[in-house]
């Protein structure tokens, strides 16, 4: 029992923590690849996965779910919806730098804004997959302890509401 | 828990349903709602970047780096500044990749300079191979090193490097640099990509001489590693280059 009720005590402020974190880093990362939208093109077609039309449309728009997504966090709005729409965002992003890594291409992530190809021995497919599952754990966890301090929420966690109406 | 004590169970377990059903109900509107944002807001950001990319460029850096009008041989650079210079700069360059622009930005001025006080001359070699509009400007720079306005050019379309670099564009970007309407021969070199050979002919020239990135610069015929350059060093590399 004392466990627990330590648990439940601490889990709101690891919530925030995590809340911040994986916004925080969504927002920059978005931000820098919105100010370039010719690299952040370039960056998609590096991993040679989408048509010309298709990589020119996900340049230009996957940056703004990530600040879209990142305000949400920020702000603590609907935290459990969006941490899982986060983490499936996560998910892709590892899936496309793992295909890169498995097809031998010579990229950059470009997770955070420029991107492309680099010299062949100067890929860093291996820390960019770890960060990457370093923020989907986070986004696992915000799903499942969405309820946290400073959120906007309070609303659908998935918990029946204490406030009094 | 809170619930009224004189409810039978089967009363309490009815408004335990019904309060699950409103919750999934409120969940289904939040869901809907969050996506509808995001939707909102990616519709939006993508209408962003269309206008960004596909408007007209912005003036041009200006240069007094006089540059005569030059001819296009297929496999050969790009000459920019004096023939006399004591220090020929290399520089493979695509118009579209995002470093070329960042290395631009960074040590163009102190290139710029070394031009105009005659130490140096630039060899360009843009290649292109990043997207459609790597070709066309690559194209375009031909034209316009053609025309005599080559250096401004060059600088132009690394300082809009965000456009696409659509027809309409390339030859606004000779007007807003050269100062006056681009001739009716720019035009037509541009939109009938009269040097699309050549193009490829820089793509070929690079693999022969086992240039794999860009931005890479050669001072002198030797490679310069850009990853630990300042434009102090730079400067310095290039007057020691001039000394010798």
């Amino acid at each position: 029992m004392a466990t627990e009720s330590r648990l439940a005590a601490a889990a709101p402020w690891a919530s925030t923590g995590a809340r911040l974190v994986l916004g925080g880093v969504f927002l920059v990362a978005g931000a820098l690849k919105i100010i370039d939208p010719q690299s952040a093109v370039a960056a998609v077609r590096a991993y040679e996965l989408l048509p010309v039309s298709m990589a020119t449309i996900v340049g230009w728009g996957q940056p703004f779910v990530e600040v879209a997504l990142g305000v949400l966090l920020l702000a603590g709005i609907a935290t459990r919806i969006v941490a899982a729409a986060s983490g499936l965002l996560l998910v892709i992003f590892i899936a496309a730098v793992v295909s890169a890594a498995v097809r031998g291409l010579s990229i950059d992530c470009g997770c955070f804004g420029g991107g492309g190809p680099v010299p062949p021995g100067q890929t860093a497919y291996g820390i960019e997959i770890l960060r990457d599952l370093g923020l989907l754990l986070l986004a696992l966890w915000l799903v499942w302890q969405p309820s946290s301090r400073f959120a906007v929420d309070g609303l659908a966690t998935g918990r029946p509401r204490k406030a009094a109406r | 828990m809170s619930g009224p004590k004189n409810l039978n169970a089967r009363e309490r377990a009815r408004l335990a349903a019904d309060q699950a059903a409103a919750r999934k109900r409120e969940r289904r509107i939040l869901i809907i709602m969050i996506a509808a944002f995001i939707l909102i807001v990616v519709g939006g950001g993508i209408a962003f970047q269309a206008w960004r990319t596909s408007r007209a460029p912005s003036a041009a850096p200006s240069t007094s780096v006089s540059v005569s009008p030059v001819t296009i041989t297929n496999g050969r650079p790009i000459p920019l500044g004096s023939a006399e210079a004591p220090v020929t700069i290399t520089l493979y360059e695509d118009f579209h990749c995002p470093h070329c622009a960042d290395f631009e930005e960074e040590f163009g001025p102190t290139i710029t300079q070394a031009q105009q006080s005659a130490t140096a001359r630039v060899e360009l070699y843009p290649m292109a191979f990043i997207d459609e509009g790597s070709i066309t400007a690559a194209n375009a720079m031909a034209c316009a090193a053609e025309a005599g306005f080559g250096q401004a050019y060059y600088l132009g379309l690394f300082a809009n490097h965000t456009l696409q670099w659509s027809d309409p564009q390339l030859i606004d970007l000779a007007a807003k640099v050269s100062g006056s309407s681009p001739s009716e021969g720019f035009r037509t070199c541009v939109m009938r990509r009269a040097h699309a050979d050549w193009v490829t002919s820089m793509n070929a020239a690079a693999d022969t001489n086992g240039v794999d990135q860009t931005p890479t610069m050669l001072i002198n015929g030797k490679e310069v590693d850009i990853a630990t350059l300042t434009p102090e060093s730079l400067r310095t590399m290039i007057n020691d280059a001039a000394q010798k």
